[in-house]
């Protein structure tokens, strides 16, 4: 642990290998991992492109030996088209890693709860080994639930929660809706990543039904 | 894109640690990161009435600052968590940093043979706010009974209060203000 503390916020400049769309609003950017860069999963890098800075889950293993983020396309935003528009080999600069949303417990008592590009922590936990866990992963439709198999051969419940689509499977309503009705009483390890409206309804919730719970959040625009 | 900021879960007198537990906002654990968040407040208000040519206490109030806000960090974290894994320690040497700037203003300042009443310039009095809300952030965070990798917590918020009392004499001498001597 000592070399992830010295390594915190350290600078990096490392070049890009692809981007790829995931869905017609979020897409992927993998990167070269500079060597020396250590991370957690769960943890973040703070990217700086023309002295914009934005920080982004690292959806990567922590022993891949490359970096992949997961951006969603926010039109007419200062960084996110410009991410979108770069080529492979493209210098990128960025500092990290940083942030505490951290797993730090095993077994079924373990809910994972993303909506839309939230997800990406969720990949790199499950790429460092995480079973066994409850997903809910909240979207509009089906084609923005990333990484689906991946995290469905992990998990041990995956839960698509679609707003707009359930034509190809998953509940129907939000993340929250489904938690109030089919998860057991008890307490959880809830790991919540997405948007403010989720993170205080899932919170609140978890306080009302789950006590004794805890609750780590990462919030995502 | 992730974001800082409030999200409104709170609203019910409950916070999560950084290590993910919800407690009430009442536990001694948020007390201790309460305190410590109003002393870092009162020391930018010190900050903001030095005067020109206070760079080196400006400076070292702001790397106070941010020592606090480490503290506040581990105060709001559980032991043996994955967060305080991940939590860079507490080390001795922001205390020695603090020992050696009260070593240098004192050499400026007379002996002291009285109590002295806090006030004065406006600088020095937020020192003294400052130095009473640093001596109970000190007791809050002694309630949390810190583990090892925040030993150093204590003694660091213990010699803060001497810096702030020497850093309140020292502004008073800057700004040709007498300290005032209790008299019984």
């Amino acid at each position: 642990m000592a070399d992830l503390n010295q390594g915190r916020g350290r600078s990096f400049d490392t070049r890009v290998l692809w981007v790829e769309w995931l869905s017609r609003t979020a897409f992927a950017v993998r990167l070269e991992r500079p060597s020396g860069f250590l991370f957690l999963p769960g943890q973040s890098i703070r990217v700086d492109q023309d002295g914009m800075e934005r920080d982004y889950s690292l959806a990567s293993g922590p022993g891949d030996d490359h970096l992949t983020l997961c951006v969603r396309l926010v039109p007419g935003g200062m960084l996110s088209p410009r991410l979108a528009g770069l080529k492979p080999g493209d210098l990128l600069h960025f500092t990290g890693p940083h942030g505490y949303f951290l797993y730090q417990s095993a077994g079924a008592r373990s809910v994972f709860v993303a909506t839309g590009t939230g997800v990406a922590p969720f990949v790199s936990m499950a790429r460092a080994g995480a079973r066994s866990f409850t997903l809910l992963h909240g979207v509009r439709t089906a084609q923005d639930l990333y990484f689906r198999e991946e995290l469905a051969a992990s998990a041990s419940r995956y839960v698509p929660c679609l707003s707009e689509d359930v034509t190809q499977g998953g509940f129907r309503g939000l993340v929250t809706t489904w938690a109030e009705g089919n998860l057991a009483p008890g307490s959880y390890d809830f790991y919540l990543c997405g948007n403010r409206s989720m993170i205080r309804d899932f919170t609140l919730l978890v306080d009302e039904r789950f006590p004794g719970s805890r609750v780590s959040t990462e919030v995502f625009h | 894109m992730m974001m800082n900021g409030n999200v409104g879960s709170g609203d019910r007198g409950m916070t999560s640690l950084l290590s993910g537990e919800r407690v009430a906002k009442s536990s001694v654990r948020i007390e201790a990161c309460g305190d410590l968040d109003e002393l870092g407040a009162v020391l930018g208000a010190l900050a903001a009435c030095l005067g020109e040519g206070r760079a080196e206490l400006k400076r070292e109030i702001e790397d106070i600052q941010g020592e606090l806000l480490h503290i506040g960090a581990w105060m709001g974290t559980t032991p043996d968590s994955a967060a305080a894994r991940a939590l860079p320690g507490f080390t001795s040497g922001p205390l020695l940093s603090l020992e050696g700037a009260i070593a240098r203003m004192e050499k400026a300042l007379p002996p002291l043979s009285n109590f002295i009443l806090p006030g004065g310039h406006p600088s020095a009095a937020w020192a003294h706010i400052a130095r009473t809300v640093c001596r109970r952030a000190e007791r809050r965070v002694t309630a949390v009974s810190p583990d090892a990798p925040t030993a150093a917590v204590l003694p660091y918020l213990n010699r803060l209060s001497t810096y702030l009392f020497v850093a309140a004499r020292f502004c008073n001498k800057e700004n040709g203000v007498p300290d005032t001597a209790w008299r019984i």
